[in-house]
């Protein structure tokens, strides 16, 4: 029964796709951080969610911006899911897949600008990253900023850390943020 | 309850299963049941958002239903596959399911439609009736009917 609706299900949304009512695709991909929910929109990668299922509010963030067209799609997750696995087991260093902010507020969206802009291994602060964004009295908003990052690891908020080398919070758990900087080899202690 | 789905992946994911087992079993074949399927989904995605908030499933039951009346109309006659409708239907009690299926298939499409939504899907009387878009006592109606008629045909 599985088969026959997973090969009904694919003809749908090919025709679905067909006729734009697919905007954006999504998958559960699995990963040495447990399943990650991600989807796909026409810019680039809009959603990188820690679990199988996305919040209500990362889900209206797509609706709004692209439609209810919101549907499962394993062939538009792939070229993400091979780049992740290649950072996880330590073959990139760099993504090279294109990024969708749409639906942010233009804070959010320089925040995650200048965050994205700290190379692989290295690590800021959240004051250092508020600077680089025009405003560096607002780090406590860089840091509610990045805790509503929609795209995590890809966009990486993981390497901004407090000024006292503390590793503060993470929207994915504080173990999954040391992970993620283990696996760069990042020294907390030598900011960017 | 569930919240209202937000997006078509939510609508697919909650209800696809329940309305392919009700394609399956209304139409017999698995080819016909694809397609109607296909077209219950399609039509849905078009016309969103569901008109009542927290009734998709009715919805859903109600634009299948339409779409499998039209197509019979149109092609007149619908033959049961008894290994399609084995996917969808366990055996129950000693009623084989070439019996089953040769009883359901003789029924009219209204009829066939009360009598899959009540006693095959289980629906509630009122959730069949929303599908059917008829009253809660027409429903009964067509579905006393229908089970009159398939227990006439394998008795």
């Amino acid at each position: 029964m599985d088969v026959v609706i997973g090969e009904a299900r694919e003809r749908l949304l090919a025709k679905a796709k067909k006729e734009g009512l697919a905007t954006v695709g999504y998958d559960v991909l699995g990963s040495p951080l447990g399943p990650l929910w991600v989807a796909i929109g026409p810019r680039g990668v809009t959603t990188i969610h820690y679990g199988d299922e996305p919040s209500d509010s990362e889900l209206q963030r797509l609706v709004r911006v692209y439609g209810p067209g919101v549907v499962p799609d394993h062939r538009r997750s792939s070229a993400l899911a091979r780049e992740l696995d290649q950072y996880f087991n330590g073959l990139r260093r760099e993504f090279d897949i294109a990024v969708d902010l749409s639906g942010l507020t233009p804070f959010q969206t320089k925040i995650l600008a200048a965050t994205a802009k700290i190379p692989f291994g290295a690590v800021s602060t959240y004051g250092a990253v508020a600077k680089r964004a025009g405003n560096a009295r607002a780090s406590r908003a860089a840091g509610g900023a990045l805790n509503q990052n929609p795209i995590p690891i890809v966009v990486p908020c993981h390497r901004v850390v407090g000024s006292n080398g503390s590793l503060v919070g993470y929207a994915g758990g504080l173990d999954v943020k040391r992970k993620l900087l283990a696996i760069e080899g990042a020294d907390v202690a030598r900011r960017h | 309850m569930q919240n209202d789905p937000l997006t078509f992946g939510q609508l697919l994911e909650r209800h696809e299963r329940e309305l392919f087992a009700y394609a399956l079993r209304l139409s017999g074949q698995r080819a016909d049941a694809e397609d109607l399927y296909q077209d219950t989904f399609l039509a849905a995605f078009r016309s969103w958002p569901p008109p009542r908030r927290g009734n998709e499933r009715a919805w859903l039951y109600k634009i299948a239903t339409n779409r499998a009346i039209d197509r019979e109309r149109r092609a007149k006659r619908i033959v049961a596959n008894v290994d399609d409708l084995a996917l969808a239907a366990p055996e129950r009690d000693d009623v084989t399911l070439a019996d089953l299926a040769g009883a359901i298939e003789t029924l009219p499409a209204g009829q066939r439609a009360a009598f899959v939504l009540r006693k095959v899907q289980g629906l509630a009387y009122g959730e069949v009736a929303a599908a059917l878009d008829c009253t809660e006592e027409a429903a009964r109606a067509r579905v006393s009917e229908a089970l009159k008629k398939v227990k006439a045909a394998v008795a």
